[in-house]
């Protein structure tokens, strides 16, 4: 890890004035501490988001809850509003990382997480998320953990997190402050897909600083599960993950939300699965059916192929716990 | 026995280990200390042209960099000789010459005044490589154009053929034959490997987390061409090394070289991507096994062919087929071993070397075989059962393998087993239960211990050997309180420390068989050395015949009459009595076969909707002689089944086709977590075996890491259908499966 | 040169309350178990040196700030550079050398403290950031000379083998204990303990360790 200076400014304000092309924002550090150990990422100045305050859940009049950017996992995780209308959000949380993690990381911090690409991470090797250009390790390296969607010529890698899986199916509101003013992102608009540019992996300008997350209101009548797939039974990152929201009439789908994690560059919302899904009979059939939808255009490689049928298996479980919580009369 | 032998004893260094007190090497700072931290190449093959170092050098706090044009050319590779106990890991020395073999390998060592400036200097050095166009980086893609399909070159003399395999197999009844491989794994021992060096004129002092003290001086002897009595090696606490810790590493001599150079301490910790890359592994073996059988189970022919990955840098033989002549009674047995090289870091032993490897593959093959015969798998087992050693042909010293089938089979249930595959269901998930025996060889060395009697009570015990976290401390107090009659917590036992008298390696499960006769022969030479001083002219018991004088009670006694130690020193004026000891072991290894058995059961549970794989539960059943300390002895079994189910299902150390070591760290190479663990239900059986020494302990370190493996894939078979015969037994594999 | 373990030349001053402290727990439950006095010194060492008190005359060296961290109830003056982790500062300038580094990349959880009562990765902390915390290491457990229960429960179950994990599990199992919201199942304390990896393979014994010590913190409060 390179020496650098530590700005502790006490308003967001001072925190965006602070904020330049060789500064990083530090929230719980399980990022960005990680990756200036492996130098990776080698800020000149590294701007303290701990004095910011940002640390209020709120429920605002229109129904969505607004969580401020330093809330940790945990306590997100436990909030009793996220139990009761966003337990798929707090299943997420409470399946990613280790109790230790959780207790440090950040909601914006988990937002900003950066890909756990082995060649990303180790600076000897060629990244073009890392160093545009120098090209990508992985594609015809060891390719196991990497995305079947969303990917590109120049990029594979997945996108860590399990809360933005959650979030993504939520439907939220990524809320920044720049020198500017504010502005108000929508979450699927949030993270960007590698394309020609895998470094850039988010709409935020490097002035601007996240200072809260607002989830839309929750789905009337809607049963949900988040369902994580790995190799080891906990403190790994997902091979395959799902987010399912639905309601029902009946034994009728009225509304599906279904985000992926763990196959796919970015938090990934399966919208053609979901719009087969709508108005059709929850069935186990049917949900096999529109898990295949959703990985129409996965692109596998050497050793990922794995993931477009544990994709799909997540996807078809996840739906159907989620209905059958329905069936037993547990709204949720 | 007794009361303190065979004994659940809490550990006597349990209060430091849990208050934060032990001291392992990292946790040990020496005055005007810097810290050292290694570069490694970034490429596998090729050759190192040069290195940027002027970035670095010219960073805070860095006092020095050491690398190929500036290195010590003094130093002398060590013979690498077990006998000689000077055995190294890795025998080409660090930046010897400017050849890379395998991405890791030591490029420099940056000394700064830090941690933290030693590391930010590191990340700056570069290396400037010609890389070259062809880097040997899957084992599996060498050459196998030979007799047994097998990649490498055939090793003499390792194996114990009988009889005519070839013409039996042909001959057979019923025959399979099948390939088995295991991926590379990683030791990855919690705590990182750690060298501290400090010279004092011509007397180098190392604080090292090693298995070996005395094996890691002789070596630095060898190396820097000074007699062993110039050299201490110290390790008081290791943090575990599980075989990657049992021989040096360069890195040690990059730090000894420092302080030298130096003259200040330097004390390096190795990170932990360097612990992947440059301290070991168990190497990739792919394995092909043969079996022919009568109809009624009866094995007539046994052909097991190994091969191993080994580096360009070194030989390492893994020997994965060394169980298998002395498994079962059959009398056309042939096993051969290859070993081939390739662009990756030096592997060494690891957890029950050769049998853990060897017996997945064997003991998956025994369970394919009792499903071609329609037979139960115990007993399939059961009717191959050798009463005798039949690879040496000597009786066993103690055999219990079969009362560990048979308990293990009730203790699991295994009557409850539907054999139909994919039958027993609870939910989403299919129920399969698979067995397995397991084995390790039982060794005994030579070694040598110091016992004193101190004037306070206090009883002294010194060796030269050391405690991984196996409970040596412990069992050594124990002894020696059971023969001294010294209450344990009197008991001063010093390991760790290459001066004391020369003990073994912690490894191979062999120390408690080879340390405690020498504990004893010490004991009874200090013992001998108060009799002689209490049977002078004008002492208490000058009128009576040495012969018949005995400690008991921290007493010497003779019929009603007594004398406590601490009198007779205080009488005597002096403040201690001190012997050193040797113990051998002696006729009886040509005269029986020495061996560890046990039966391991797993139920499985699969959820095919999900792909997701869990072990539920495990039972084993353990014939090690006399369990010391039955509470560490069980923990050592539980520790090897909680390996071995990481072995099974998740381990896979990752080279990709360039070479690069792609998962060197915690979150990417998949160890078992606590959410994995199913219920562990573990019995050691009570077989003192008094042949092997007056204990009657075997030792247990490996023998829990051995067949649970196959345990694991022949319950997987039973669940699913799949035959997964290559390790690990991942989401992949059983998805692509048939 | 030290040529043996020797606690005089090794351990510093032997600590009174660390020897009634292990005599008292020589006393208990496990009465047959003692600690050699050899190891009593070093154990003394760790909690009482006082390093990391750094003179207070001169000035901090460039690039380094003067902090006040409270670590185990006490106020230490330390002086650090921006970069430097909570768990070099504990280990290197402090002397609490009983938190482990096994990655340094939050993926073992040997380094486990508690920062404000929450279990924290302090290999991923920067400590100049923990000023206002209350930080607790794994020398921080003990009161009034007697092991927690916890540390008193890893013994009795030989939770632990080669001790090098063991810290950071102890201080994720306070935490759990003292966590409501955790679940009391077997299944519920392995998915907490998750994030501290045993490489010898001690959980079976682990669990049992936190189990009963959550009888004993109930009993004893």
């Amino acid at each position: 890890m390179q020496s650098f200076e530590l700005i502790r400014p006490e308003s967001v304000k001072d925190a965006i004035g602070a904020q330049s092309e060789r500064s990083a924002f530090i929230g719980g550090g399980t990022t960005l501490v990680d990756l200036m150990k492996l130098g990776v990422m080698q800020p000149d100045h590294v701007v303290d988001t701990n004095r910011l305050g940002l640390d209020e859940i709120e429920a605002l009049d229109d129904g969505r809850l607004k969580i401020g950017a330093r809330v940790s996992n945990s306590r997100l995780a436990i909030d009793a509003r996220v139990e009761r209308d966003y337990p798929v959000l707090s299943q997420a949380l409470l399946s990613g990382a280790s109790t230790g993690l959780r207790n440090m990381a950040t909601t914006a911090g988990n937002v900003m997480q950066r890909t756990r690409c082995p060649y990303f991470r180790d600076p000897a090797k060629p990244c073009n998320k890392r160093e545009p250009g120098t090209g990508c390790s992985a594609m015809d390296g060891i390719n196991r953990n990497h995305a079947v969607l969303g990917t590109s010529e120049h990029c594979i890698a997945t996108h860590p997190s399990d809360m933005c899986v959650a979030m993504a199916a939520i439907g939220a509101t990524v809320v920044v402050e720049g020198r500017k003013g504010t502005r108000e992102i929508p979450f699927e608009d949030f993270h960007l897909l590698p394309g020609d540019h895998p470094e850039r992996e988010h709409d935020l300008r490097s002035d601007e600083l996240i200072t809260h997350v607002v989830l839309d209101a929750p789905l009337e009548g809607a049963v949900s599960t988040y369902l994580k797939l790995r190799d080891r039974a906990s403190y790994e990152f997902a091979l395959a993950s799902c987010a399912a929201i639905v309601t029902l009439e009946g034994t009728k789908v009225t509304a599906a939300r279904i985000a992926l994690g763990g196959v796919a560059t970015k938090p990934w919302r399966a919208v053609d699965a979901e719009a087969a899904l709508v108005g059709e009979e929850a069935t186990a059939k049917m949900f096999e059916q529109v898990a295949l939808l959703a990985f129409q255009r996965a692109m596998p490689l050497e050793h990922n192929a794995f993931k477009v049928e544990l994709g799909q298996q997540a996807i078809a479980r996840a739906l159907r716990d989620a209905v059958q919580q329905a069936s037993q009369g547990e709204h949720q | 026995m007794s009361e303190t032998l065979n004994t659940q004893k809490p550990r006597i260094d349990g209060a430091l280990k849990l208050s934060g007190g032990a001291d392992y090497t990292a946790d040990i700072n020496l005055d005007g200390q810097l810290y050292g931290y290694p570069v490694g190449s970034a490429i596998a093959s090729g050759e190192l042209e040069g290195l940027e170092l002027e970035e670095a050098l010219g960073m805070p706090g860095v006092v020095d960099i050491f690398h190929h044009d500036n290195f010590d050319r003094t130093l002398k590779h060590s013979p690498n000789s077990f006998a000689e106990k000077n055995t190294v890991s890795e025998p080409r020395l660090p930046f010897e010459d400017t050849t890379i073999h395998y991405h890791g390998q030591y490029i420099a060592l940056v000394v700064a005044d830090t941690f933290e400036h030693a590391r930010a200097a590191a990340q700056k050095v570069k290396g400037k490589y010609r890389a070259n166009d062809q880097v040997i980086s899957q084992f599996d893609e060498l050459d196998a154009d030979n007799v047994a399909g097998l990649p490498g070159v055939l090793q003499e003399g390792d194996g114990q053929s009988r009889g005519e395999a070839d013409t039996a197999f042909d001959a057979a009844e019923v025959t399979l034959d099948h390939h088995y491989s295991i991926a590379t794994e990683t030791h990855a021992a919690m705590e990182l490997h750690a060298s501290t060096a400090t010279w004092s004129g011509d007397h180098l002092t190392v604080y090292e987390s090693t298995q070996g003290v005395v094996f890691q001086r002789h070596a630095l002897s060898h190396v820097f061409s000074m007699p062993p009595e110039q050299i201490n090696v110290i390790s008081h606490f290791i943090g575990s090394g599980f075989g990657g810790k049992l021989f040096m590493w360069p890195h040690a001599i990059m730090t000894a070289v420092a302080s030298r150079r130096l003259k200040r301490p330097v004390k390096t910790v190795v990170p932990r991507q360097s612990v992947f890359t440059s301290a070991g592994s168990r190497p990739r073996s792919i394995q092909r096994v043969r079996l022919g059988a009568r109809a009624d189970g009866t094995l007539t022919s046994i052909r097991h062919d190994g091969s191993n990955e080994t580096a360009f840098v070194g030989m390492h033989n893994d020997t994965v087929i060394s169980a298998t002549p002395s498994m079962y009674a059959c009398e056309n047995v042939s096993v051969t071993n290859r070993v081939g090289e390739v662009n990756h870091g030096m592997p060494c032993p690891m957890r029950a070397p050769g049998e853990a490897p060897g017996l997945f593959a064997l003991e998956t093959a025994m369970d394919e075989l009792a499903w071609q015969l329609e037979m139960d798998p115990v007993e399939l087992r059961k009717k191959n059962f050798a009463e005798r050693d039949p690879a040496s042909d000597l009786p066993w010293s103690s055999n219990h393998l079969i009362e560990c089938w048979d308990n293990a089979a009730k203790r699991f249930g295994w009557e409850n087993r539907t054999a139909e595959i994919g039958a027993m269901r609870e939910g989403d998930e299919i129920i399969g239960y698979g067995m397995a025996s397991q084995s390790w060889e039982a060794m005994r060395l030579q070694c040598s211990a110091r016992v004193t009697f101190l004037s306070d009570g206090r009883l002294q015990v010194s060796c030269g050997t050391q405690d991984i976290g196996t409970g040596t401390y412990t069992i050594v107090a124990q002894t020696a309180s059971e023969l001294s009659g010294v209450p344990i917590e009197d008991i001063d036992v010093r390991l760790g420390d290459s001066s004391l008298p020369s003990g073994p390696l912690s490894g191979g499960s062999f120390a408690t068989a080879t340390v405690l006769p020498a504990v004893k022969a010490a004991l009874d030479a200090a013992t001998q050395a108060l009799i002689d001083k209490v049977t002078q002219d004008g002492q208490a018991f000058s009128d009576v015949d040495s012969g018949s004088i005995e400690l008991s009670d921290r007493a010497l006694t003779y019929g009603d009459r007594s004398i406590p130690v601490t009198t007779l020193l205080e009488e005597l004026g002096i403040g201690q009595v001190t012997a050193e000891a040797s113990a051998e072991p002696g006729d009886e290894q040509s005269e029986y076969s020495f061996r560890s058995f046990g039966a391991v059961f797993v139920e499985v549970r699969w959820d095919p909707g999900i792909s997701r794989l869990k072990v539920e539960r495990i039972v084993s059943t353990i014939d090690i002689g006399r369990a010391i300390n039955p509470m560490t002895a069980r923990n050592q079994v539980e520790g090897g089944l909680v390996m071995g189910l990481g072995m099974a299902l998740f381990e896979q150390t990752e080279y990709d086709k360039s070479g690069y070591l792609y998962n060197a760290n915690l979150a990417d190479y998949i160890v078992p977590v606590h959410a994995d663990i199913p219920p562990i239900d573990v019995e050691l059986l009570d077989y003192p075996d008094y042949h092997l020494n007056a204990f009657g302990a075997r030792g247990v370190g490996e023998i829990g890491l051995t067949g649970i493996a196959a345990a694991i894939s022949n319950a997987v078979y039973h669940a699913t259908g799949k035959r997964i015969r290559d390790l690990p037994i991942s989401i992949e594999r059983l998805l692509m499966a048939n | 040169m030290t040529e043996y373990f020797d606690p005089k030349t090794q351990g510093g001053a032997t600590s009174k309350s660390r020897r009634n402290f292990l005599k008292t727990v020589g006393a208990s439950g496990v009465a047959a178990a003692s600690t050699p006095l050899w190891a009593q010194a070093t154990q003394a060492r760790a909690a009482e040196t006082p390093e990391g008190d750094p003179a207070k005359a001169s000035a901090p060296a460039p690039g380094m700030s003067r902090i006040q961290l409270n670590v185990n109830g006490v106020e230490r003056t330390v002086d650090v550079a921006p970069q430097m982790v909570l768990l070099d500062v504990v280990r290197n300038e402090l002397g609490l050398t009983g938190t482990k580094k096994g990655c340094d990349q939050g993926q073992c959880g040997a380094c486990t403290v508690l920062v404000n009562g929450q279990a924290i990765n302090s290999c991923l902390s920067l400590a100049i950031s923990r000023q206002t915390d209350e930080i607790t290491t794994i020398e921080g457990l003990e009161r009034g000379g007697e092991l927690h229960p916890v540390q008193q429960a890893f013994w009795e179950h030989d939770a632990f083998q080669c001790g090098y994990c063991t810290s950071g599990q102890i201080m994720s199992a306070v935490a759990v204990l003292n966590d409501d919201r955790i679940g009391q199942s077997d299944a519920a304390v392995r998915e907490a303990m998750s994030g501290n990896i045993c490489r010898c393979g001690a959980y079976k014994n682990i669990l049992a360790a936190v189990q009963d010590a959550r009888k004993a913190m109930k009993g004893g409060g």
